[in-house]
């Protein structure tokens, strides 16, 4: 990894560049990264002494924000080693509000310190009447909504200069009043305000499970093209609901998910998160290579069944299991 | 649309923020009984909409009650677990969080149990609350080069009188009525707490190398760098002045600056006062 920031710094400027809003937004204009872990505060020193292989890191863009300290003297080092990305939970892009021109300036100045490769936050409301609520609540699925969040985008990317990606979050309730369905309204704000899609896997079985739809039409309903990162991570099951909690493996329901939408959407970097009773830093190393053997073995069954298609046309339909 | 979305959203936040829970909460919303809250969140037969919106308050809580709870483990201790959710079920409902970064969901915390009948009782309470949250704010305070021993000696002695010294922006110079430093001192090497003392002290808060110190000073020490402690810093000269004033011994005056001075500069307490600013904090507020 030694000389990963001076290799990264050439990739990021070109992908900055091809962020430019106004240009068609390809995957490609992103760095392929591979398969990372959150970086988390149990696991510093474990980083910081033995600099394990990785392929890249996601950082919590809020922990960073302070003026210094113990946070920006690790986060320093880790972008010295490895690529990293800059992942929000406070932009509240539905709320509102007006957007926290505040907090937008921070977090320029991270971005220009630590020169991500991308930046995402959480398509959801995170407070209103400047209250901060600390949660992702969800939005109406409307026409109306799509244009209120996709405004609020657009006014972000031309202050950050990139393209942003927006989370699919988790939900516990949604509106009697919403038209759309979840993935149609996460597929209409991207394209709306040419966005990114950061898709997380574990949030749309929770949600698939809470509000009883079929998680994989939503993958169905998500442009390729705009997926640039996959968010796998554990949940809890409290009988009637599922709860999003980042505290558990992934589960088999959830890899077999994971592996559905690499087929249907293609080769997208892939994180690991663990939020919650977080476990030594190998388990998730483990975590994250099992997440590169499933999506290698998605994109092989999915070019196989690609080839037999061509050969013959009866075959079975592409994406089924 | 925006003001139905606006109004949806406030909606949300009474009741996800409503103290005893949604239930209470819908019952104080004049033009929402609990049966047409159906009319805006879906519902079915394993949770009706107000158990859905009460997952999002059960969550909104504990959240930053773990975050109280991880900000001030000594006032937890002095409270004790009972008494602090319900100190920290009062403060949210007069101290709602307001700033995108969690961290900031603490700041007013000692201001709260300084007018909180609580003080009644544990007088020194909101003292040790402020100086967690004095602590806390040090870990995170601006990176700047501290005035160090091969710093001094690139100055010439003739020029030290005159040369301006400033608190770091880390160090913090807290003015207690209680000795509060010895109780968050049990807490965190895990000893059982006592009162403490009721008696003036000046805390010094500091860091070095990523982590974060503190102890009480001494008259002498204390009036030296709460003349650093302020925004033009203060020369050398006038530092010293300070420590004569109020020194025990007046034979021991060079002693005790030489000593005070290696103590600072090992410790990274102070900086080139050109650089940056520092403030005198009541722990209290």
């Amino acid at each position: 990894m030694a000389g990963a920031r001076a290799a990264r710094g050439s990739v990021v400027t070109e992908a900055i560049a091809a962020h430019t809003p106004g240009n068609p937004m390809k995957r490609s204009d992103f760095p392929a990264l591979g398969f990372g872990v959150g970086l988390r505060r149990p696991h510093y020193a474990e980083i910081l002494e033995s600099r394990p292989p990785m392929d890249w890191f996601e950082v919590i863009s809020e922990n960073f924000m302070g003026a210094g300290g113990r946070p920006l003297e690790v986060i320093d080092f880790v972008c010295a080693h490895y690529p990293i990305v800059m992942h929000g939970v406070s932009l509240s892009i539905g709320s509102t509000d007006p957007l926290n021109r505040a907090y937008l300036k921070d977090l320029a100045a991270l971005a220009r310190r630590l020169q991500p490769a991308w930046i995402s936050d959480h398509l959801c409301w995170t407070g209103v009447g400047g209250r901060n609520l600390h949660d992702l609540l969800p939005l109406p699925y409307t026409e109306e909504t799509v244009m209120h969040v996709a405004r609020r985008v657009r006014e972000v990317q031309d202050l950050l200069g990139r393209r942003i990606l927006l989370e699919n979050v988790s939900s516990y309730l949604t509106y009697v009043d919403s038209t759309l369905s979840e993935g149609e309204f996460v597929a209409a704000v991207a394209t709306e305000a040419d966005c990114a899609i950061l898709l997380d896997i574990n949030n749309i079985y929770v949600n698939a499970f809470n509000h009883r739809f079929d998680a994989r039409r939503y993958i169905d309903a998500i442009p390729p093209e705009r997926v640039v990162q996959f968010h796998l991570a554990g949940h809890s099951d409290h009988g009637a609901y599922l709860l999003d909690t980042h505290d558990h493996p992934v589960c088999e329901a959830v890899w077999r998910l994971y592996e559905y939408a690499v087929r249907r959407l293609g080769a997208v970097a892939a994180l690991i998160e663990w939020d919650d009773h977080i476990p030594a830093f190998g388990e998730l190393v483990a975590a994250s290579a099992e997440a590169r053997h499933r999506s290698r073995r998605a994109l092989a069954q999915r070019d196989g069944a690609l080839a037999a298609r061509s050969i013959e046309p009866s075959a079975p339909r592409e994406f089924e299991d | 649309m925006a003001r139905e979305l606006a109004a949806l959203q406030k909606l949300l936040w009474r009741l996800v923020t409503a103290p005893s829970g949604v239930a209470e909460g819908l019952a104080g919303e004049p033009d929402l009984g609990a049966d047409r809250l159906g009319a805006i969140i879906a519902g079915d037969e394993r949770m009706d909409p107000a158990a859905r919106v009460g997952v999002y308050a059960e969550a909104y809580f504990y959240r930053l009650l773990e975050v109280l709870k991880e900000d001030f483990p000594a006032t937890l201790e002095v409270a004790g677990a009972d008494q602090f959710h319900n100190l920290a079920t009062g403060y949210l409902i007069d101290y709602p969080p307001t700033e995108p970064s969690i961290f900031y969901a603490g700041q007013h915390f000692a201001a709260y149990l300084h007018t909180h009948p609580i003080a009644d009782r544990v007088p020194f309470i909101s003292e040790l609350a402020g100086l967690e949250r004095i602590v806390l704010e040090s870990f995170h305070a601006a990176d700047t080069p501290a005035l160090d021993d091969a710093a001094m000696r690139t100055i010439a002695p003739e020029a030290w009188p005159a040369f301006a010294m400033r608190t770091h922006p880390a160090t913090r110079i807290v003015a207690c009525a209680w000795r509060v430093d010895q109780v968050l001192r049990a807490v965190e090497e895990d000893r059982a707490w006592r009162t403490p003392a009721h008696a003036a002290a000046t805390i010094v808060v500091w860091r070095r190398a990523a982590r974060v110190y503190y102890r009480a000073a001494d008259p002498a020490e204390s009036a030296a760098l709460a003349l650093a402690d302020v925004d033009s810093g203060a020369n050398f000269g006038a530092i010293c002045t300070a420590i004569a004033e109020r020194a025990p011994a007046p034979d021991d005056v060079p002693g005790l600056i030489q000593r005070l001075l290696i103590r600072w500069l090992a410790d990274g307490v102070l900086i080139d006062g050109n650089l940056t600013d520092g403030k005198i904090v009541d722990a209290a507020r």
